[in-house]
């Protein structure tokens, strides 16, 4: 806390300097708490309802304190189309909570995402910003009871890449199904 | 030109030469936020210590816009072949070394023939990139440079032509540039279509002493990503593009709004932005002619509806992004009260080219309405996702059938989702369509800022629409009851009709709605029944059976869907019960009739129904002995 007050001193007082504020106060406390809404009304010269506001505004901001890991779920089309509601009611069935809620231990949350256009990973999710997909319903099981069980996410080693096979005009006999093979593994082809 | 671009031009030429023509073998690297999905970052790190011993350079570049083959890597060897660039992917990080090895030998195209895609400038034998079907339509103007040049580097850009057309420009009169994009005919890309010099007139007009710019990259439509690409593979055209208007509208500062989505665009945006300050490109006496300008950037905070330019602004302001009325427009009234000018990012960025080539080389390509090229992003149902940039005028099914490859694993087309969740629906039957404005709106959908998702047979219109109508309702800033009540009404529509709730008159409620929410005050609610609108217009049969027939063509809608055990003799039955989340498949003992002694034995697989939450893990694991049924239909057939 007293870090991100320091750092709130460097930035102008200016309402326009709110949403750099807000970031500032999430990316140094995870969240945005009380004291540091009551900070950035001081240092900005405004009421704390002038900064509630815009804090509960944006779909960005928390209001709770994070998980250790988050996994958050794509609610995009691209996603939509190819299963992704069902991703999403697997993580919740598995960890027990809804989309924006941690669970008891606070280990594990699940935060409602917007489309940033990986749109070929889909359905995917992002467990700690980083993108896994395209998950299978069974690998979206295992996922979720790996982070259960306290696997590393970054290491995470199932994930399944499924690439479709690249052809040319004319040269489809020589180009055809080379790429078709060159995936890591055959996990995602919907059958285990 | 100025003496003073003229050295900066000659330095940074200098300064780019080993990239430009190498001395020794380049592997340029795609380190964008799709590829960097696709774990590139990776590659890059197994490639970096394998570069000395290779004798290779490495160098991070954009994107080529091959998102299904991503990590795309493309090597291009002095004297090979003619020198020219190789295009592979997908390059798996635990391949690097086994890929350089192969790429960089004597006989590539053999020994790397699993990763090659084909060469961007000629190779001799390589098949041509211009040949695949991804990248034959395509006019790249925008894109020329992306995957070409490294993001991160002034000189490269600078190399490649950037900031010529500002060193021209800001000897131009202010109205000259203004009637310049005027007769291109460079309309806003975001979606509305106005003409950006007509924007640009009212702000030179004007009367204030402080003008601001703004440009709109909070590309919230979900399967859009254009501005996203702009940004990460090429900051300084977007940056070039902002100066230009500057000058043309008298204005001596701007605003990039980035979304909070987009950190790779945030990050690279900064960074060109001090290179760009640091060279004398940006702020005071820009090249020794008096004109000042600067840029900052404010990151968005996950919120569509600033998307809208008056929210847009009042996000700039640090408010709640709530649009506002117009009049007064933001060209009167804009950010911090001050005249100012809202712009797509795409739309900036097509104005050094406009200058640079002037207005009828930009005419070359496009159509009446809308000149020009425009940046597509195809997703959804499509064995080939990725972005491009093709002429307006372009057929839609030329786009997503042809480079897009159509739906994979031999689904068939349903319908196009275009501009976004306030974009409306398409039947597959309007494939032919031409891409530019006109024939959009009279089939009553919105092409929006260039997001395009095909569906499939697999989708569910009505869920599709449910989806849309669920995230017009959650974005909406919540200033109009017309608009979050109307879009809260329609999701309670949506959500009974997809429970087996629906009646007949809904579909009249549906039209109520739809007119209300014509009256909302900004375009967010105004827009938010197109989907609606496109499920009853073209959608209507599937809608009806859902009504009338308590049924889901799809199977997707959970209140009208059940899952039924259907082979209890197979094995895997076993395993779908494990991997059930909610452990709702199972087998209880078989009665025994003796008391003291319970039966070991099991009886039936069951799939306890009020906890199943139509996941399809289990059906995904034993696809033979789980089918998914209609509800009702076999509900009635066992009564």
């Amino acid at each position: 806390m007293e870090r991100f007050a320091g750092l709130l001193q460097q930035l102008p007082r200016h309402q326009g300097e709110m949403l750099r504020a807000l970031h500032l106060a999430q990316e140094e406390l995870g969240w945005i708490s009380r004291d540091a809404i009551r900070l950035i009304a001081r240092h900005l010269r405004v009421s704390e309802a002038q900064v509630y506001g815009p804090a509960t505004f944006y779909a960005e901001f928390r209001h709770s304190p994070p998980p250790k890991t988050l996994v958050t779920w794509c609610s995009g089309p691209s996603c939509r189309v190819v299963g992704g509601d069902r991703v999403r009611r697997i993580f919740e069935a598995e960890f027990g909570c809804h989309m924006g809620e941690n669970t008891a231990d606070d280990e594990l949350g699940l935060w409602l995402g917007q489309c940033n256009g990986t749109c070929e990973k889909a359905p995917m999710v992002w467990v700690n910003g980083r993108v896994v997909g395209p998950l299978s319903m069974v690998d979206t099981v295992k996922l979720a009871r790996g982070l259960k069980a306290g696997d590393d996410p970054v290491t995470w080693p199932e994930r399944p890449i499924k690439i479709a096979p690249a052809t040319f005009v004319d040269a489809e006999s020589t180009y055809g199904s080379e790429h078709a093979d060159s995936g890591p593994d055959g996990t995602n082809d919907g059958t285990v | 030109m100025s003496s003073v671009y003229d050295e900066i031009r000659e330095a940074a030429e200098l300064s780019a030469a080993p990239r430009r023509s190498p001395s020794r073998p380049l592997v340029r690297v795609d380190l964008s936020t799709s590829s960097i999905a696709a774990e590139a970052d990776r590659l890059w790190e197994a490639l970096e210590p394998l570069a000395a011993e290779h004798d290779v350079d490495l160098v991070r570049v954009g994107t080529l816009g091959l998102s299904w083959l991503e990590p795309v890597v493309e090597v291009e060897r002095p004297g090979f072949g003619g020198g020219g660039a190789v295009v592979y992917g997908p390059v798996r990080p635990e391949e690097a070394g086994q890929f350089l090895t192969a790429a960089l030998g004597e006989h590539p195209l053999e020994d790397a023939a699993q990763w090659l895609i084909g060469a961007r400038t000629p190779v001799q034998g390589v098949p041509s990139l211009s040949d695949h079907p991804f990248w034959a339509p395509q006019e790249r103007r925008l894109m020329q440079s992306m995957g070409v040049i490294d993001p991160e580097s002034l000189d490269e850009a600078i190399a490649a032509g950037a900031y010529e057309a500002l060193d021209r420009a800001i000897e131009m009169e202010p109205m000259a540039i203004c009637d310049l994009v005027l007769s291109a005919g460079v309309g806003g890309r975001g979606g509305g279509g106005f003409p950006a010099g007509q924007k640009w007139k009212f702000l030179l007009g004007a009367q204030s002493q402080t003008k601001y710019l703004v440009c709109n990259a909070d590309e919230g439509d979900p399967g859009a990503f254009v501005n996203r690409v702009l940004m990460e593979s090429d900051p300084h055209l977007v940056i070039e593009g902002m100066a230009i208007a500057g000058k043309a509208t008298g204005s001596d500062y701007g605003f990039i709004y980035i979304r909070d989505e987009y950190p790779l665009s945030i990050a690279r945006m900064e960074l060109a932005l001090a290179q760009a300050r640091e060279r004398g490109l940006l702020g005071e006496n820009i090249f020794g002619s008096g004109f000042d300008f600067d840029l900052e950037i404010t990151r968005g905070a996950g919120s569509y509806v600033c998307g809208e330019e008056t929210g847009l602004i009042a996000s700039v302001e640090g408010l709640r992004g709530m649009p506002k009325i117009r009049p007064p427009f933001p060209a009167q009234k804009g950010v911090f009260a001050e005249p100012s000018n809202v712009n797509n990012t795409e739309t900036y960025a097509n104005v050094p080219l406009i200058v640079q080539h002037g207005a009828d080389w930009y005419r070359l390509h496009g159509t009446e309405s809308d000149p020009g090229t425009k940046m597509f992003s195809i997703s959804g149902s499509l064995e080939r996702p990725g972005i491009l940039e093709v002429p307006f005028g372009m057929g839609m099914d030329e786009l997503l059938l042809g480079c897009g490859g159509g739906p994979p694993d031999g689904h068939t087309p349903k319908g196009i989702q275009p501009g976004g969740p306030l974009g409306g629906l398409l039947p597959a039957s309007d494939l032919g369509l031409k891409l530019e404005r006109p024939p959009f709106t009279e089939r009553g959908v919105l092409l929006g800022s260039g997001g395009l998702i095909l569906f499939d047979e697999r989708a569910s219109a009505v869920d599709l629409t449910k989806y849309f109508s669920e995230f017009c309702e959650d974005e909406s800033c919540g200033r109009c009851t017309t608009c979050h009540g109307g879009s809260q009404r329609l999701v309670e529509v949506l959500e009974r009709i997809m429970h087996g709730d629906g009646r007949e008159e809904d579909l009249e409620r549906i039209g109520v709605i739809d007119k209300t929410l014509q009256n909302a005050n900004c375009l967010h609610g105004q827009f938010t029944p197109y989907a609606v609108r496109g499920l009853v217009n073209y959608f209507r049969d599937e809608l009806d059976v859902h009504i009338n027939d308590k049924r889901d063509p799809a199977q997707v809608a959970p209140g009208l869907t059940r899952y039924l055990i259907t082979d209890q003799s197979d094995p895997r039955l076993e395993e779908a019960a494990t991997f059930c989340p909610t452990s709702c498949i199972n087998r209880a003992p078989v009665e025994s009739d003796d008391d003291e002694e319970p039966s070991d034995e099991l009886g039936d697989w069951q799939i306890n129904e009020p906890q199943c939450i139509h996941c399809d893990v289990c059906r995904e694991i034993a696809p033979d002995a789980i089918r998914v049924e209609d509800r009702y239909l076999t509900m009635l057939s066992v009564v």
